[in-house]
């Protein structure tokens, strides 16, 4: 897929939230997850602010037969607000964490939004007619003077502006203890689950007030706490598999028929340790952030921090694949420790084919990587070079003090506050989602587009 | 730590160890690359170690720290510490309660050890279990809380604030009594979070208030107030408590029983007569919301000797502790009633 990324999206400055380019910006508006439906038709995002932006592909337009579908916004909502724990006191932030569509069954979206805390059902639905011509009220919707009535009428359904209405169908709250850091929607189209650090319940989409607790590794005694779970997924077509993470590097299948608690784990995935690379943060490091199924179901998606690695479902020794997104960065581990920057979590994705991974990494650079040639790519989501229709340069990071060549970036250099952490890649086509602090932006594989 | 003040014991340990990295002009970065035994490594492991112990501080006194964060970085610590050698650069002041043995700092994680920054000893005793435990407890909430869950609470913390209590007592009098300069200031406690925490970690709260009531304006401890606003107030505790003006708790005071108090501290006072509740009030500081400076600290210099005890405003405590001698001045019969005030002074904490 690897040829040049060309910028799809013709106005960048409406999708980030400040215009100008060196505003700043609140911490409100730094987007925490993108996620593509499953059509790719649509493309949401949700922030720190608790708000969910949801962006549309336009049909391609027949006049202009050249032109892509760009994506504009479709409608914007307020999915989470700040909460208070009384018992607690502490505050439960809006912060979307994630953000997952459900299979489309009927004209409406629905789409699932979670805090720390609470998940939310969320109902996309258009609305393009009214009906008019009502016989007992008028058409502000007072009720008629009966007397003035004397015929009747049946009511027409007239088109009016689209209107995208949202609205919270459930609300799942009150199941977890810890923050919630993953939610899954099963293949099954009845069930989900949702995952914090110590456990994960397993809801049914129309009921509320009940989940089911089917992983649960907090000890007996917290003091013995070692290990935490950092994502989950559901595989994507057998309805009993689940997949999870956790902060020592290792990834657990679960079956869940063999056992109601699936604490018992059916494989463990985990790679030994290599030694010549220890470290005191051998362990920080091996910690996955993200893990994705690919489409295949075949194979496993993991992103720790500094690789991205590739795992095989029959085989859990090592990894397939272990790519290295940016290992410039191992000998900076100390300070990355200091100032926190190793306790990122980045996510990853596959291409829709599975041939090709993507995640980001530091000052706002992205990293593709080919699986079949093996070729990878480093590509910036800035506002310098993602001009409408521009065509993405390729980025090189070197060594500090070694050969430079013209653009290349030395790793001194780099911003460590500018960090890609959440990248979506649509369903079907070449077009990737990138969310850059505040910011997003879409880029589109050249080549495609000009195949429409 | 933003402090004007010279960290406390345990602090300054942990500047002493970055300080000594810093004078071998090591590289942080290649802690990849040396022998464990190599001094260099060594260097590295203390680098490593005191940063590691500023994060877990640091962790322990937001609201919610991240648990995947602080299990992280216990693990880290838990790791350098392993190696039980080279213990003599982590020498305890004298004075000071804890002394570990190298079994015991390795089990640090699994038994409950006190939970106490003042402890002023081992840097290792900070991270002890219910230290973990409160941090990890921070994200229970009530509704999906078991009943194993608050008792695992309750119970860290009932058990541990007798001795956490009685070190920070000996920790703060300690630091009172060198200069107020060069005094070193108590790393915050583990904040006010909840109801089910104020028992423990609210000791020092509830016992600087008691000390407004009931020491007196002259007997006032300047040192262990400064200790306790800042980290009442630099913890991010729940905004009832910071924003509470001095007035505001003392308004259903007895003045009677302060008359009767007043004149039990008769000796120790350098006062005359006895104050009133006005009076009293204004030698009371107001509360700073964020600040960690203090006004107080060069004005009240004279008034360090004349402190009493925090044990004593300890209804958990059944005797005062035994390295504080000011403590032996005030009778045990006061304890039961300085309880129920006590708990009168907290309800009115929470209430408001």
């Amino acid at each position: 897929m690897l040829s040049p990324i060309q910028v799809l999206c013709s106005d960048i400055t409406t999708l980030s939230l400040e215009p100008e380019p060196f505003a700043s910006y609140t911490e409100a508006d730094i987007i925490s997850t993108v996620e593509f439906n499953h059509t790719g038709e649509l493309l949401a995002t949700g922030d720190k602010g608790g708000r969910v932006v949801i962006f549309q592909r336009e049909p391609e337009s027949k006049t202009e037969p050249f032109s892509q579908g760009e994506y504009n916004v479709y409608s914007t909502f307020q999915s989470h607000e700040p909460e208070f724990d009384y018992l607690k006191s502490l505050e439960i932030e809006e912060k979307i964490n994630k953000i997952r569509w459900l299979p489309q069954q009927n004209a409406a979206h629905f789409l699932l939004s979670t805090n720390d805390k609470t998940i939310k059902l969320w109902k996309v639905s258009e609305r393009d007619k009214r009906p008019e011509g009502y016989n007992l009220k008028d058409e502000e919707g007072r009720i008629k003077d009966l007397s003035t009535v004397t015929s009747l009428q049946v009511p027409v359904l007239k088109p009016m502006d689209l209107m995208v209405e949202v609205s919270p169908r459930r609300v799942f709250a009150n199941a977890h203890t810890y923050h919630i850091n993953s939610i899954s929607v099963n293949s099954d189209y009845e069930t989900y689950m949702s995952a914090d650090d110590l456990r994960i319940n397993l809801w049914h989409l129309d009921i509320t007030d009940r989940s089911f607790n089917i992983v649960d590794i907090k000890p007996v005694n917290m003091e013995d706490l070692t290990e935490v779970i950092t994502a989950a997924e559901f595989h994507p077509y057998h309805c009993n598999l689940f997949v999870y993470s956790s902060s020592k590097g290792t990834l657990r299948l679960c079956d869940m028929r063999e056992a109601a608690l699936c604490d018992k784990h059916s494989k463990l995935f985990e790679e030994p340790e290599d030694p010549s690379t220890r470290s005191f943060f051998s362990e920080i490091i091996s910690s996955v952030s993200d893990v994705k199924f690919s489409h295949s179901g075949r194979y496993l998606l993991t992103r720790d921090y500094l690789t991205a690695k590739v795992w095989d479902l029959n085989m859990e020794s090592k990894p397939l694949e272990t790519y290295q997104v940016h290992d410039y960065l191992r000998s900076k581990l100390c300070s990355l420790y200091e100032n926190d920057c190793i306790f990122d979590k980045f996510e990853c994705a596959w291409n829709g084919s599975d041939s090709v991974i993507m995640t980001g990494a530091y000052n706002n650079f992205f990293r593709m990587f080919d699986r079949n040639t093996k070729r990878d790519v480093t590509l910036e989501a800035s506002r310098e070079s993602s001009k409408p229709r521009a065509v993405l340069k390729p980025r090189r990071v070197c060594a500090a003090g070694g050969k430079r060549r013209k653009d290349d970036i030395s790793v001194d250099s780099l911003d460590f506050t500018k960090k890609i952490l959440h990248t979506a890649w649509h369903p079907n086509e070449n077009i990737i989602a990138i969310a850059a602090t505040n910011n997003l932006y879409i880029f589109q594989d050249k080549l495609n587009s000009e195949m429409h | 730590m933003p402090c004007d003040l010279q960290p406390p014991t345990l602090e300054r340990l942990a500047l002493k160890m970055i300080l000594k990295g810093q004078k071998r002009k090591l590289d942080p970065e290649d802690v990849e690359v040396s022998e464990p035994s190599s001094p260099v490594w060594e260097s590295q492991r203390q680098f490593v170690f005191s940063v590691s112990l500023n994060k877990y501080q640091r962790g322990q006194e937001l609201p919610e720290p991240s648990l995947r964060r602080s299990v992280l970085i216990a693990n880290t610590l838990r790791q350098i510490t392993l190696p039980s050698a080279d213990r003599e650069e982590v020498q305890p002041p004298s004075g000071s309660l804890c002394r570990l043995h190298p079994k015991e700092r390795e089990s640090i994680f699994t038994e409950s050890k006190p939970n106490s920054v003042l402890m002023g000893g081992d840097p290792m005793c900070s991270l002890n279990g219910s230290a973990l435990t409160n941090c990890y407890h921070s994200g229970d909430s009530a509704v999906t809380t078991t009943g194993d869950d608050e008792d695992e609470d309750w119970g860290s913390m009932s058990t541990d604030s007798d001795f956490s209590l009685s070190a920070a007592i000996s920790s703060i009098l300690t630091a009172l009594d060198s200069t107020i300069d060069g005094s070193p200031q108590a790393a915050p406690r583990t904040p006010l979070r909840s109801l089910e925490n104020l028992s423990g970690s609210s000791e020092r709260g509830s016992a600087w208030v008691k000390h407004g009531t009931r020491a007196g304006g002259v007997s006032w401890a300047p040192q262990g107030e400064e200790k306790v606003q800042e980290s009442c107030a630099d913890v991010g505790k729940p905004s009832y408590l910071n924003d509470i003006m001095m007035e505001d708790v003392f308004q259903d005071v007895d003045s009677s029983l302060l008359e009767r108090d007043m004149g039990g501290l008769g000796i120790r006072s350098s006062m005359v007569g006895y104050p009133s509740e006005e009076e009293l009030i204004c030698y009371l500081p107001p509360f700073p919301p964020s600040s960690s400076s203090h006004p107080f600290s060069l004005s009240l210099n004279s008034n360090l000797k004349c402190l009493p005890s925090f044990s004593s405003f300890s209804p958990l405590l059944s005797s005062p502790s035994p390295s504080s001698p000011e403590s032996a001045s005030f009778s045990s019969q006061n304890q039961a009633r300085d309880g129920f005030e006590l708990e009168h002074l907290m309800e009115i904490l929470v209430e408001s």
